[in-house]
């Protein structure tokens, strides 16, 4: 009898979930331990954190914000890692939906109910426009979308700088380096909360069954599951990358025209608040389901959260940052740890030969 | 007291409170209610100042939010020695700060973090616009100061250094020491300070060089070491010989001296980067203007306003680096002295960089016209 751990394929959701939770409370413990040995009072700040994020209506308001975007950067990354593609520009389409927005939004006078969907629509054409080439470069030339996609980031993000200190630079009340204040917003519904929240979670929800309950969603996990075997099958695989592709960069970029139009309100640079980055890890965390989207989406955002409130108890942004980075990273391994389980090897021993299998 | 004359009007008739405790919830109430855009509310609202209780020293919790480390060795380090110096001034008093807030939404959380953990004095040691705006119209209670605001509303006041006057002093020395009659210019946006700094800086070098033309590059940011090193080597490469700027720290002093040319800094004396190159600097002090503000918020005698810490009050330029030839030095502090006594150098006729005469003989721009300039005078490229 001899002890071993065997890789099990696949992972019930109850065991990967077991896994994480310790994975966090393991992270937690090793933050406790340096906050400790730092000279600060974790459970202080623990209870700030608490008090400050889930526990007050102020902290919910605020999670609700961050969750808005995270949604829906955590989706389009989702979406298109069902089928393979890792689309890394949801930064940029980020900003080239929230670009979109604001050339409605400042320069199409008229009343929110129609500027409004002007605007959505406008950012979510501007942000499949920012994926329409390197989605065509993966579908029909096997272009690596990685490097594509994150390169136009760059581009995107100055291009709003530029936009925003060069031609739409406003003059009017004195504002630095942004546009002119957009004279349309996202109604808010509770607090500073507005409607994108709500929209976010249908998006989000919508998708969910779109990719697991339609012939669509089946012939796209199909497609990311084996390309050759689905071509064989039928499936117009190019068609379907290119489709979830634009669908990624619309979902950025409506996250881009939400924060512009719900809670910024002025294009600049800096927008984006690496939501586009942090829809990566949302999608990292959501392994592929778009459901998991929002527990996922709604971790990262209490992280944000949490660190903006360490932030205020004088810990240094980078400690944050290696706090988060800590969660995720023991989340990453207790992923891969979750496929392990201790199984016992019995000793196969032989059985005695009968008479029958005995040759003469 | 350089801008407060006003007594505690309407202190008496308040009884103090714990807004410690009550601050928070009285937000969050308002927050709901709030919810209208600030541009469509009737301007006879922001523009009431009211009169903020007194807080007792021991209550009282004053929040700052830097826009780069406090370590940077430059303008958040001015700004954290103010601190300092309120923590001194008032040493039961509790102060918090947050050091590299972005100009993002992530600011207005910050904001409202301060608020929601009590402060009753939230002062941004930079401009954050709407981000601080959004908190302050929901928080009316709790006095918020932004440096390089432009809004004055109930609740928040601005608060600047008239930093060109020390702009265009070394302009005079940068116009009498350069060789090839260029200046270079690290800038972080086309924003008016930034505008005001560089145009001040070639006005003050053509009042004594007229040959002189100044080079601007932006890199975006307030701080960051690297794009300031290749900004200062791309300004040196296109021959310029004494570089300027607004930068948080000290990077383009470093490749001034390597390349053996000259360079003038901002925020702090920083001549140990570089004391070959080292002409001066736009110093900063907020010390005594931070230690006013919250004695007024304390005593409940605080007002929202424009505040312009002036010339040899806050802002000045640091004294001239060894390789500054005395006689360059007497020119240019004779001009200081001139400025101090109540002189203007911004004269008209003043051109703009397209040619337009922009401010006509025998007018001058005065402070207020100064901190909006949007537009870069004749001889200044890279900025427009």
């Amino acid at each position: 009898m001899a002890g071993t751990l065997q890789r099990q394929p696949t992972v019930t959701p109850a065991r990967r979930l077991a896994w994480r939770a310790g994975a966090i409370v393991t992270a937690l413990a090793i933050t406790t331990l340096f906050l400790a040995l730092s000279g600060r009072d974790p459970r202080l700040l623990a209870d700030l954190v608490v008090r400050s994020t889930v526990g007050s209506r102020f902290g919910l308001e605020d999670l609700a914000l961050f969750l808005t975007p995270l949604l829906l950067t955590g989706a389009a990354v989702t979406v298109t890692g069902r089928i393979g593609v890792w689309n890394i520009g949801a930064e940029g389409q980020f900003y080239a939906g929230a670009i979109g927005a604001t050339a409605i939004g400042l320069f199409l006078p008229g009343p929110s109910w129609l500027v409004l969907p002007l605007m959505a629509a406008s950012g979510i054409a501007c942000g499949m426009g920012w994926i329409l080439v390197p989605a065509l470069a993966r579908a029909y030339a096997g272009v690596n979308e990685i490097i594509t996609t994150l390169l136009l980031n760059f581009v995107a993000g100055l291009l709003t700088t530029y936009l925003a200190v060069g031609p739409w630079h406003d003059r009017v009340t004195g504002a630095l380096a942004s546009t002119g204040r957009l004279p349309v917003r996202i109604p808010e519904i509770w607090g500073v909360v507005h409607w994108g929240f709500p929209i976010a979670l249908a998006i989000v929800l919508g998708l969910a069954w779109l990719t697991t309950r339609t012939s669509w969603g089946y012939q796209i996990t199909v497609g990311g599951a084996n390309e050759q075997a689905a071509r064989y099958a039928g499936i117009p695989v190019r068609a379907r990358i290119l489709g979830v592709m634009l669908l990624s960069g619309g979902l950025a970029a409506l996250a881009g025209m939400f924060e512009v139009a719900g809670t910024v309100h002025r294009l600049q640079g800096g927008l984006a608040n690496n939501f586009g980055y942090f829809g990566i890890v949302v999608a990292v965390l959501a392994r592929g389901s778009c459901l998991n989207v929002l527990p996922a989406a709604l971790l990262m955002a209490f992280i944000l959260n949490a660190g903006i409130v360490l932030q205020t108890q004088q810990l240094t942004g980078s400690a944050v940052l290696a706090i988060t980075g800590l969660v995720l990273f023991m989340i990453a391994i207790a992923d891969e740890l979750a496929h392990y389980r201790p199984v016992t090897v019995r000793p196969v021993t032989p059985r005695p030969a009968t008479r029958a299998e005995v040759r003469p | 007291m350089r801008n407060h004359d006003h007594s505690g009007s309407g202190m008496t008739t308040h009884a103090p409170i714990r807004r410690l405790l009550t601050s928070r919830r009285h937000m969050l109430g308002l927050a709901a209610g709030a919810a209208g855009s600030g541009l469509l509310r009737p301007p006879a609202l922001r523009a009431q100042p009211r009169t903020l209780l007194p807080v007792a020293e021991a209550d009282a919790l004053v929040a700052f939010g830097h826009t780069s480390p406090v370590t940077d060795g430059g303008w958040t380090m001015a700004h954290d020695q103010g601190v300092q110096a309120v923590r001194r001034a008032f040493p039961r008093l509790r102060t918090v700060y947050v050091e590299s807030v972005p100009y993002s939404a992530d600011a207005t959380r910050i904001f409202r973090q301060f608020v929601a953990e009590g402060a009753q004095m939230v002062i941004a040691t930079s401009n954050y616009g709407d981000f601080i705006r959004d908190v302050s119209d929901r928080a009316p209670d709790v006095a918020f100061m932004e440096c390089d605001g432009h809004a004055v509303s109930g609740n928040l006041g601005w608060y600047y250094i008239t930093h060109w006057y020390a702009s265009y002093v070394i302009g005079i020395a940068a116009g009498l020491m350069t060789r090839t009659n260029k200046i270079g210019f690290v800038g972080s946006f086309p924003i008016p300070s930034v505008y005001a700094g560089a145009n001040a800086v070639l006005l003050g070098a053509r009042s004594v060089n007229p040959a002189a033309t100044l080079q601007a590059i932006s890199i975006n940011a307030w701080f960051d070491p690297q794009a300031a090193t290749q900004a200062g080597s791309a300004l040196a490469d296109n021959g310029c010989d004494f570089l300027c700027g607004i930068m948080d720290e000290p990077a383009y002093l470093r490749v001034a001296e390597q390349r053996g040319i000259k360079a003038a800094m901002w925020n702090t004396d920083m001549r140990q980067y570089g004391p070959e190159a080292y002409v001066s600097s736009v110093t900063l002090d907020f010390r005594d203007y931070y230690v006013e503000q919250v004695r007024a918020r304390l005593a409940g005698t605080w007002q929202p306003q424009g505040h312009f810490l002036t010339l040899g009050h806050g802002v000045d330029r640091d004294p001239w680096g060894r390789t500054v030839p005395p006689e360059v030095a007497a020119q240019a502090d004779a001009m200081r002295t001139r400025i101090m006594q109540g002189y203007n150098p911004f004269q008209g006729p003043i051109h703009d960089a397209a040619g337009r005469l922009r401010v006509p003989q025998g007018q001058a721009m005065d402070d207020a016209l100064i901190y909006q300039w949007d537009w870069a005078v004749a001889g200044v490229t890279g900025l427009d």
